[in-house]
């Protein structure tokens, strides 16, 4: 490459960086909490200037009273992050168009100016070069003053955010309508709407080195138990990350049992969702940016409840959970099943079945195993382009699907029909339960491979390590298949089937341990 | 480190011992050489001859399934079965086997010596049926084309099953003809398949009974014995009575339908004299009134239940007279009843217990209890 005379810039960058070059050869606001305010506005004003360098959304305003030359001032905030409506009418506006030498007597004219022109519901003084730039930042506005060595941070946040609507992923024919959006106060004030009590607790901590998003504890005091609190509190007080853009990167950084593919930490895009859990006593975690709200303990049945079975008749409801439970069994089982039977143990299959299997299979290429293997592969191809791609598309993919799919696959012999059937059938029982796809389609395939090398006896093999797994994860502390396997007493009022209201007198245990009781009229009567 | 070294060292470990182990039992259904019949046969040299009747099957879009049989010879069950990979290519799958057909001459030498093999491999089950065909081989009932069903041991194995709606067979599979040769005091038997010329068609029907004593075929009963045989092994559950009433001189023929049968056996000691008591509880319908009388009144259903009781009873007694004389086998199982009830006795008398069944007392009696005539009342009459 140098014989030819052409160095390339990547060469040249990666030389720097094996040299050690490459560090720190820009100047960065590291030493940004050294640096202090001056009472010259002018300094100031370079100051922020030096923070903002390169940064061409800072407008810097600066403007003086029409009769009082001494009030000389500037503002100071970021295009499009704050609402040019309250900047200019609430706080340009009176400090230009007021007599200030008539109505202020103090000396102190900051003070003056705060208590009596700017006109707005949040104003502080701030000292603190560190704060100061994070709410500027946020779409606060600065208020600087000739000889004043504190600016005042004036409240003018005003970006543009999406409304509330239905989420996509999570509609209901019955229930609420509304989701949560990027904005975490908007999100906080759809809860806090929901369940209107002083003992609801939001808790604020910024998570991220670079981005100092904003997360939110949420929980009912008297409710939630302390001792998970303070974990989720210890757990989020040793992340440390550069960046948190969804509220993914948390769930996944607290978690317990970070090896199994079944989630321990629950995502919502609901408030209607939240608001029941926390009355479950389970602790929410709002992460600016991000619809989707964290919910901790999150156990196994959780995946199945629907906020809808709450809300419609409890036979209905039961009769949806039941097929929800069914199908996700089913969705593990039935390729892994298939396999075993008709590769090892045809006995266990009637006469009739194993002679139209057998016809059906005649002439087909590939073993068995293997082609259930591909069309599975092919089907969360499908699935996964589906999802991803722009609607106009989607349609082109649901074409494909078909066809390969369905028709050219049998017509030309390379897969025999049982194994579409089987495919079908594992594909839309998997899509029913959207909750924990993952975890299906991963133990799905664990199933289907111990099925194929060593039949129903590898298959149950998997089934029992499956069920060890399940059974061995705890989500904060709680056993993640409670309520699962134990129906005595209250705790299966809520898991495979669900009861009716009046007799769900009780919440949760453990998770609400503090206080069990949920109508407390029927106390006597249920105890 | 360390630790993903280990999770790395095992899964190594587990992925190797799943791919050693190979698949031993691995097998594609389509190569699978179904075995839907067993026919055996006296063969060349005192050998047997196994014929088996295999399901081929025609895959693609013109699905067809046809009945091959072949047929091998070899000195013992084992060895005819593994001959038969010469001729059919693959290893023949018995899991799905139906029926074990056995020739007469086979079954006078053995039936159990015959089905040994079939007893005690792994591959094979022991629920498929056992028939004796009252042809001079067992394989022809392979090769007549049949109406009823394209696979022949398919067909035959409905008829089998069915025939719990006519009681005109028993139904032996081989666990239950294991289990009657080693109970003491009962001889097993074994239905008879036989060939039946319909409109030209040459069919197998199932029908009548073959007795088996010490293990070999002594002789048959035709469907009616049997029904009164079943009669006495209370091992009816459906099936019909067929009884003649005459009223002056007209005769008139009621189809009794059977709903219920319970048949009691006790065996009464009295020195030593053993009595052998047959209590009958027989719950029937009228279902078919060939004539004008009418039964539906007291008097007539009376009558009626009268004349099935002893009809029943003649038939039943002629039967067991007719066995002890002829095949002296405890076809009945009086000799098992004496041992479950009393066992103290059957140990005195058990080993000539051949000798006590000839001269074996019998109290027969039937009681026929009439509860409907279906959904008419009275037979239809002209000019009413």
């Amino acid at each position: 490459m140098k014989n030819m005379g052409i160095t390339y810039l990547g060469d040249v960058m990666f030389e720097e960086y094996k040299n050690g070059k490459l560090e720190s050869s820009e100047e960065t606001n590291k030493d940004i909490e050294n640096k202090v305010l001056d009472k010259s506005l002018h300094n100031n004003i370079f100051l922020f200037k030096n923070i903002f360098k390169n940064d061409e959304t800072m407008i810097v305003r600066e403007f003086e009273n029409k009769r009082l030359k001494a009030a000389k001032c500037c503002i100071i905030y970021i295009d499009g992050m704050v609402d040019t409506k309250i900047v200019n009418e609430n706080i340009i506006q009176p400090v230009l168009g007021h007599d200030l030498s008539e109505d202020i007597e103090s000396d102190n004219l900051l003070e003056e100016l705060k208590n009596k022109v700017i006109v707005s519901d949040n104003v502080t003084e701030e000292t603190e070069i560190n704060k100061i730039v994070t709410s500027v930042i946020y779409g606060d506005t600065l208020f600087l003053l000739e000889g004043y060595d504190k600016v005042l941070v004036i409240s003018s946040k005003g970006w543009k955010i999406r409304s509330i609507s239905e989420p996509e992923a999570s509609k209901v024919v019955r229930g609420p309508r509304e989701g949560f959006t990027e904005s975490i106060m908007v999100n906080l004030s759809l809860v806090r709407r929901k369940i209107k009590n002083p003992n609801l607790k939001f808790r604020f901590k910024e998570i991220g080195e670079m981005t100092n998003t904003k997360t939110c504890i949420c929980y009912i005091e008297g409710l939630a138990l302390e001792s998970i609190l303070n974990e989720l509190i210890d757990r989020l007080d040793k992340i440390d990350i550069d960046g948190i853009i969804d509220s993914g990167y948390i769930q996944e950084l607290i978690r317990d049992a970070p090896y199994t593919p079944f989630e321990t930490v629950g995502a919502s895009e609901r408030p209607d969702v939240v608001a029941a859990k926390l009355l479950e006593g389970r602790i929410a975690l709002f992460v600016d940016g991000s619809p989707f709200v964290l919910t901790v303990p999150f156990l196994v049945v959780e995946n199945f409840q629907a906020n809808e079975d709450y809300y419609n008749n409890y036979i209905f409801a039961t009769l949806n959970r039941l097929i929800r439970g069914l199908t996700s069994v089913t969705s593990v089982t039935i390729p892994g099943l298939f396999l075993s039977f008709v590769n090892y143990h045809q006995e266990m299959l009637p006469t009739p079945l194993l002679l139209s299997i057998s016809a059906a299979t005649q002439g087909v290429p590939f073993p068995t195993a293997l082609s259930l293997i591909l069309m599975l592969l092919i089907f969360d191809t499908l699935r996964e382009a589906g999802t991803r791609m722009p609607e106009h598309v989607g349609q082109a993919v649901n074409i494909i699907g078909t066809i390969v799919l369905g028709e050219a696959a049998v017509e030309a012999n390379l897969v025999s029909a049982p194994v579409l059937i089987v495919t079908a059938l594992t594909g839309i029982t998997t899509l029913i339960n959207m909750n924990f796809i993952g975890a299906t389609i991963i133990w799905r395939n664990a199933l289907l491979l111990a099925a194929s090398f060593l039949g129903i006896y590898g298959f149950i093999m998997m089934l029992i390590i499956l069920y060890m797994n399940l059974m061995s994860v705890r989500s904060f502390g709680v056993p993640y298949m409670m309520n699962v396997t134990r129906a005595r007493d209250h705790d299966g009022q809520d898991a495979w089937i669900r009861m009716p209201w009046w007799t769900m007198t009780l919440r949760p245990k453990i998770i609400a341990a503090k206080n069990l009781v949920r109508q407390s009229s029927r106390k006597s009567k249920e105890k | 480190m360390k630790k993903i070294k280990i999770i790395l060292l095992i899964f190594i470990i587990l992925i190797n011992s799943i791919f050693t182990v190979g698949c031993w039992s691995y097998r594609e259904v389509d190569d699978l050489t179904i075995v839907s019949g067993v026919a055996i046969d006296k063969g060349t040299k005192n050998q047997y001859q196994m014929t088996v009747e295999i399901v081929h099957i025609n895959g693609g879009t013109d699905k067809k399934m046809t009945s091959k049989t072949i047929s091998t010879e070899g000195k013992t069950m084992f060895d005819a079965a593994r001959n038969m990979i010469a001729l059919a290519g693959k290893k023949l799958y018995w899991g799905h086997t139906k029926l074990i057909i056995l020739s007469k001459d086979v079954a006078s030498e053995g039936v159990a010596k015959a089905i040994e093999w079939y007893n005690r491999d792994y591959e094979t089950r022991d629920e498929v049926h056992l028939i004796i065909s009252e042809r001079p081989t067992a394989k022809e009932i392979f090769n007549e084309p049949g109406i009823a069903d394209e696979i022949k041991s398919f067909a035959l194995d409905k008829m089998i099953i069915n025939q719990s709606n006519l009681s005109k067979a028993p139904i032996t599979n081989v666990l239950k003809f294991d289990i009657e040769s080693k109970i003491k005091g009962i001889s097993p038997i074994i239905p008879a398949v036989n060939l039946k010329q319909i409109d030209g068609k040459v069919t197998p029907e199932v029908m009548g009974t073959a007795i088996i004593k010490n293990d070999k075929l002594v002789g048959f009963l035709n469907s009616e014995e049997t029904k009164d045989l079943l009669f006495i092994r209370n091992e009816v559950n459906d099936g019909l009575l067929i009884e003649e009433m005459h009223e002056k001189d007209i005769s008139t023929l009621a189809s009794l339908q059977i709903f219920k049968n319970k048949t009691k056996v006790t065996p009464v000691v009295e020195g030593k004299d053993i009595t052998i008591n047959l209590n009958m509880d027989t719950t029937v319908a009228i279902d078919e009134i060939n004539g004008t009388t009418n039964f539906s009144d007291d008097e007539g259903r009376m009558k009626l239940e009268q004349s099935a009781e002893n009809a029943l009873k003649e038939r039943i007694e002629a039967l067991i007279k007719r066995t002890q004389s002829e095949y002296d086998a405890d076809i009945f199982g009086f000799g098992s009843k004496l041992w479950e009830d009393k066992p103290q006795v059957w140990n005195s008398c058990g080993d000539n217990w051949e000798q006590i069944f000839k001269g074996l007392k019998v109290n027969v009696k039937a009681k026929v209890h009439i509860k409907n005539s279906a959904i008419l009342s009275k037979p239809i009459k002209e000019g009413e």
